[in-house]
């Protein structure tokens, strides 16, 4: 294929006449664009995930896709990449029908989607799965191409991906199996690139540099679809929005013409953020407003304080998962009442360390003492914090199946696990089924605020959160940040609690004192530290120059 | 709404889905009967009445017949419902067989009440000792257990040929087989003048006690929990996998362990070469066809007993060979497995976000 082509597949001039073969493009540019959805709807069983929506692409633009969560932002997106058949309506990329879906002709035709869950074959190398997803890269015969390598590392430079191609893919971190994953999608010519919630796996800082990459994507003409429910993100990098409600399109904006409230009351639909949800802003020294002495206290890790020892303790724990991921010699103090922000790049350690604060994982070497029960909100909702054809209820039973409270001489008592789920429903908001239904049939957002609320069940003592609020929508999140901030100052024995998340908005707004993890180790804010930037720079500065870390100070 | 297509219907009821893999099974077969010159319907109806013509066909044939597949069947959907593929019963059979026999020989002036609980806990523990090797490999080393169990039924089998024609040949050394067992270690029948034995029982209790014990104990979901991700169970469950695993695989090795011995207890009288056509690999399709369900698996042991009883009518008065019916086995097991995947098709597309 001729290199011109990299990254933008035919253009016009290959169809005759330049004239669709379904109706005329409405741009006035008289371009043919990127993809068109008319008249869209889908359904799954009783819910109606798409009703009726008109979507444009442009060439060469960035269009942010918004919703709160179930919106159908990701059921538009498979529409548009063809791994779902719309029930009504057609699909035009290029100016192409996309006939009865069909993920191989959506491919043909140039669509490439990068999954919220990644698409990767583990044992794979990266570049062994770029080839996968490639024809291109193999000659008839089955012979690697001659020149393919080379192409996929010049796309690679050309993009700004740092792509490692020849590890297997699950030696790679999240942020690295990315780039694989965009590389995947661009090796060969793309028209469309939908990528569903790309930033979820990320730091702030390699938001930007995801951005950058897709800036330059758009730039050579391929227009790309941003799925994304963080409003900021969206507006730094979108040309223009699309906002999803309940399956349908409620607006499509330029940029320019967008604002953050306008958009959540477009998302929302209720004029804004419920008050239940709304979370207690600290003061700009990070204490929260209404408990400020018990905050500085802590704040300062002031270790002799008798009154409220610590729930859980760890002094010098060396421990590793198998995939290397580790701890080094770390120590670290939770005490009642208190939210300890742990901040930090992706695969710092800070799995492990959530692993062994759950009793899960044993450490190598130290001390380790935490409660019988802890509360643990794990990073990878889908593959660990549940199982999608259990109920609801069983998967509630996850964290009461070992409770006597909820065991009738040997029976596992369901009746009472099943009340027990149905309020946890209730409580949690999570629509889309109730406590008897197969938790795999809700979105993405419900799943989680199932395993958020099965958590928040075992924390009376200690609450582990891994970015809580991750793939949740702007309501979700202010309601399960606010309930997270009220069980910290809950009642007279209110739990200790340890975040975990890449994401310092989140840190910043309920840690009442903030460690950095890097390599293992974590690193505590110098004075008057608080602020993005100073974490910034000690999560990056550590990670890339200093080869040997401060040693960890006890806290 | 779209038109209600096959699979959203499959999905919907999961009970229809063995009815469709029957139904699909029977007209493929009826179609192979035709092409070979048979009447369908009347070689059906032979079979029927071969199965359940009589109380005497149905009691001492297809109920008889079901016995061990109905309990290798239960091991075998037990072991698949915590993901532990064991492959194996047709050795942990071979291994309950002779450990009971060779109690029972050894034992031989122990009167009933002794004898048979003593035999059925030798039969029992040489199971699980079966099933344990392969157990070991996979949580120890990691090697699958699919490969070991399988190999594991060959060192059975030839073990078997080797104590029949030593160790534990009859003391007339004629044929390669055991002495006939003291009529105290004897499971009696069920109903004077039939052959249908205390055996047939046994599975029932068993396939109930299992089914509780899956759904309702703390245990059996911790199993399922396994079953259906390591990890959930481990990072949700707080529980390690691997004694679970290990539960699993010594439940399914004493359950097909004591299919051996209830075989040679209530039926054959003593241990020969080739005491079983392959009901531990029958019991996949019987486990499978059950969708794993315990108490499934009743009715569907029981089809296949009346498949295996109804194929010798087959070929006594219909002249169809009696080796269609391992072919209607296969094609059971090609059809649950094609009826699920229809079922499974498009649920792949319903995550919304």
């Amino acid at each position: 294929m001729p290199g011109a082509n990299d990254g933008h597949p035919r253009d016009s001039g290959d169809r005759p006449g330049g004239t669709a073969p379904t109706g005329q493009p409405r741009d006035s540019r008289n371009a043919p664009l990127a993809a068109r959805l008319h008249g869209v709807s889908r359904s799954f069983g009783r819910v109606v995930a798409l009703n009726d929506v008109d979507f444009e692409l442009r060439p060469g633009e960035i269009h942010g896709l918004l919703g709160e969560n179930g919106a159908g932002k990701t059921t538009l997106a498979r529409v548009m990449a063809g791994l779902l058949a719309p029930d009504r309506g057609r699909v035009e990329i290029g100016g192409r029908a996309l006939e009865g879906g069909g993920a191989r002709t959506a491919r043909e035709l140039g669509v490439a989607m990068v999954h919220q869950h990644f698409s990767l074959v583990p044992r794979f190398t990266g570049f062994e799965n770029v080839l996968l997803f490639n024809g291109g890269g193999w000659t008839r015969r089955g012979r690697l191409r001659r020149g393919f390598r080379e192409r996929v590392e010049a796309r690679a430079a050309e993009l700004g991906l740092a792509v490692e191609l020849d590890l297997p893919v699950e030696e790679l971190g999240m942020v690295e199996r990315q780039r694989v994953e965009i590389l995947k999608a661009l090796a060969g010519p793309t028209r469309v690139l939908i990528l569903d919630e790309p930033t979820t796996v990320l730091a702030p800082q390699e938001v930007s540099g995801l951005f950058a990459v897709l800036a330059r994507v758009a730039r050579a003409g391929t227009g790309v679809v941003l799925v994304a429910h963080k409003l900021d993100e969206v507006l730094a990098a979108a040309d223009r929005m699309t906002v999803l409600r309940g399956g349908a399109r409620v607006l499509t904006r330029p940029r320019g013409d967008a604002t953050e409230a306008g958009l959540v009351a477009a998302m929302v639909g209720r004029g804004g953020v419920g008050d239940g949800g709304r979370v207690t802003r600290k003061r700009p020294d990070g204490a929260p407003a209404d408990r400020a002495e018990a905050g500085d206290a802590v704040a300062d890790g002031g270790g002799g304080d008798q009154a409220n020892p610590p729930v859980a303790e760890l002094r010098r724990v060396t421990a590793g998962d198998p995939e290397g991921e580790r701890i080094v010699d770390l120590s670290l103090e939770v005490r009642r009442g208190e939210i300890v922000g742990i901040a930090g790049v992706g695969g710092n350690g800070q799995r492990t360390l959530a692993a062994v604060l759950a009793g899960v994982r044993k450490p190598v070497r130290g001390e380790v003492r935490i409660p019988r029960e802890v509360g643990w909100i794990p990073q990878d909702r889908v593959e660990e914090g549940l199982v999608g054809d259990f109920t609801v209820a069983e998967n509630v039973a996850f964290a009461l199946h070992g409770s006597a409270d909820f065991r009738n001489g040997p029976w596992l008592d369901w009746k009472r696990v099943g009340r027990t789920a149905a309020e946890m429903v209730a409580g949690m908001e999570v629509r889309g089924g109730g406590a008897g239904d197969r938790a795999g049939r809700l979105s993405g957002g419900n799943q989680q605020k199932v395993v958020a609320g099965r958590e928040l069940l075992r924390s009376r003592i200690l609450l582990v959160a891994e970015s809580p609020a991750r793939g949740l929508d702007v309501r979700a999140t202010a309601q399960l940040r606010g309930r997270i901030a009220r069980l910290a100052r809950d009642g007279p024995g209110p739990p200790g609690i340890v975040l975990v998340s890449t994401d310092l908005d989140e840190i910043l707004e309920l840690a009442d004192r903030i460690l950095v993890m890097v390599r293992g180790r974590l690193l505590p804010l110098p004075p008057h530290g608080r602020h993005p930037d100073a974490i910034g720079h000690l999560m990056l500065a550590a990670t890339t120059s200093s080869p040997t870390p401060p040693p960890t100070p006890t806290p | 709404m779209t038109p209600p297509s096959l699979s959203a219907a499959l999905r919907r009821w999961p009970l229809l889905r063995p009815a469709t893999a029957l139904l699909a099974t029977a007209a493929v077969t009826a179609a192979l009967l035709a092409l070979g010159g048979h009447h369908p319907g009347a070689v059906f109806a032979t079979l029927i009445r071969g199965a359940f013509g009589t109380w005497d066909r149905f009691l001492s044939g297809t109920l008889l017949r079901a016995t061990p597949l109905l309990l290798t069947g239960l091991a075998v959907a037990v072991a698949f419902r915590a993901r532990v593929l064991n492959i194996g019963a047709e050795g942990q059979l071979h291994a309950g067989a002779l450990a009971g026999v060779a109690v029972a020989v050894l034992l031989p002036g122990a009167t009933g009440l002794v004898l048979l609980p003593a035999t059925l806990l030798a039969a029992a523990l040489a199971g699980a000792l079966w099933a344990a090797v392969p157990a070991a490999m996979k949580t120890a080393m990691g090697v699958g257990e699919v490969i070991t169990t399988l190999l594991m039924n060959f060192v059975a089998l030839y073990l078997a040929q080797f104590l029949v024609q030593g160790p534990l040949q009859e003391a007339r050394g004629v044929f390669n087989q055991t002495d006939e067992i003291p009529a105290a270690a004897h499971l009696p029948p069920l109903f004077p003048g039939t052959r249908l034995h205390l055996g047939f029982l046994i599975g029932l209790g068993l396939a109930f006690a299992l089914w509780l014990y899956l759904t309702r104990t703390p245990g059996g979901f911790r199993m399922r929990a396994v079953g259906a991700s390591v990890r959930a169970a481990e990072v949700s469950g707080r529980f390690r996998a691997l004694p679970v695993i290990w539960m699993t695989f010594l439940a399914s090795g004493i359950v097909a362990g004591l299919a051996g011995w209830i075989q040679v207890a209530g039926v054959t009288r003593r241990m020969y070469e080739g005491l079983s056509p392959g009901w531990g690999y029958t019991a996949i399709a019987v486990a499978l066809l059950a969708r794993l369900h315990p108490l499934w698996v009743i009715p569907a042991a029981i089809l296949f007993g009346a498949l295996s009883a109804g194929g010798g009518a087959m070929q006594r008065e219909a002249g169809v060979p009696e080796v269609w019916v391992r072919g209607i086995e296969a094609l059971v097991i090609l059809a649950v497995l094609a009826v699920d995947q229809t079922a499974r098709a498009r649920a792949d597309g319903g995550g919304r976000d």
